[in-house]
């Protein structure tokens, strides 16, 4: 199957994945323990969120903003069997704060604001200094890249275990009825 | 804004093939090969080509390496000229009364309409300005991965061909059934097999 098979029929992956951690956000206020690190991190849906459901001519989207809504009408969405495409997302760990808005489908990182290190009138000039900058911003990236892929993970051990599966989508169908 | 300053948008890339025991070598080489030639000068449709993170203008990555560590990181750029549809048909329907004035004839047959068309749009295109395009790009040769900064799709199938160009490498679009593979190994069969599921 060549990639642009793979990008049609895969694309739930990506967007279940969203649907999960959007739960998984919930279900601790905010906080989600990463079992391969051992630590918690923050997550946190605000803003913006599209929702589909259907292919074809049959695709049908909602978009849902608001500042830190409860975004009622994405969890009717949600409850009417409607995925999450594309959400914006906080993302905490340790001192450092990331703002991004994932598409699920073909798991594109847009708006990216990373975390702020240092004062830029503090900063330097010169070729050393920016080739620094360049491995601190790629750094800064691929930890953001890093935690996301450790997300994803969690979320395919839960999924390619049908009896985890079972109960864990059973929890997010309690959720979903609970606040739509 | 990009991956140097502001905010960004990027998606990941797995580099496929064997990389060069003396890649830094092979990699000046090739880049030189295809770095930006500018055709500000030139009737050129299009050029494409590397440059460096400094600046559109450093295609002699004079100004900053593209070595940062383990990383090589560098932007594409693309400048193209470019007719807007609308003028292209406007200066064809002109050019079409005009010759029909001339000729006398009550109407052009479709090949010279096709001629008229082709014509014009190379005239156009020569004094057309070029439109620069810059993408950045930062490759993890430890990872073997490749970040891309856009999202759009011409940028990257331009990217994707001019990475095959210059490296002899294939950069393959990392979705999330590609990274589910790849972050859960012993789960490949089970990850084949799944379905859409009904969630609420």
């Amino acid at each position: 199957m060549d990639l642009v098979d793979l990008i049609k029929e895969k694309r739930y992956l990506g967007q279940e994945f969203l649907t999960w951690l959007w739960f998984k956000s919930e279900e601790r206020g905010g906080s989600i323990f990463l079992d391969d690190s051992g630590e918690d991190i923050t997550v946190v849906f605000e803003k913006h969120l599209l929702l589909e459901s259907g292919e074809g001519d049959e695709l049908e989207k909602v978009i849902c903003q608001g500042l830190h809504a409860g975004l009622n009408e994405a969890r009717t969405g949600l409850a009417m069997g409607k995925k999450i495409e594309q959400a914006r997302l906080l993302i905490g760990r340790e001192t450092y704060e990331w703002n991004v808005t994932i598409r699920a489908s073909l798991l594109e990182f847009r708006s990216v604001r990373l975390p702020k290190t240092m004062n830029p009138a503090e900063e330097e000039e010169g070729p050393d200094a920016a080739a620094g900058m360049i491995l601190e911003r790629i750094s800064l990236v691929e930890s953001l890249t890093g935690i996301v892929d450790e997300l994803f993970r969690m979320f395919l051990k839960i999924r390619t275990e049908p009896e985890k599966w079972l109960m864990e989508s059973k929890k997010i169908a309690a959720w979903v009825e609970e606040m739509a | 804004m990009s991956f140097t300053s502001g905010t960004a948008s990027f998606v990941r890339y797995r580099v496929e093939g064997e990389i060069p025991a003396d890649f830094w070598n092979f990699a000046a080489e090739r880049i030189n090969a295809h770095a930006f030639r500018d055709i500000d000068d030139s009737f050129e449709e299009i050029s494409i080509g590397w440059v460096s993170l400094a600046g559109m203008f450093d295609s002699s990555f004079s100004e900053a390496s593209y070595v940062a560590g383990d990383y090589l990181a560098m932007a594409l750029r693309v400048d193209e000229r470019r007719v807007a549809p609308a003028a292209l048909k406007k200066f064809c329907l002109k050019e079409e009364q005009r010759l029909i004035r001339e000729q006398q004839i009550p109407k052009l047959s479709r090949s010279q309409k096709v001629e008229i068309k082709e014509n014009m749009r190379l005239k156009l295109l020569k004094q057309a300005v070029p439109i620069p395009a810059l993408y950045e790009m930062c490759w993890s040769l430890a990872n073997n991965q490749v970040t891309f900064f856009s999202t759009s799709a011409k940028a990257q199938t331009t990217f994707e061909e001019l990475f095959r160009d210059t490296f002899d490498l294939d950069a393959v679009l990392e979705i999330p059934y590609t990274l589910a593979m790849n972050l859960l190994p012993e789960g490949a069969a089970a990850i084949e097999n799944l379905t859409p599921a009904v969630i609420a």
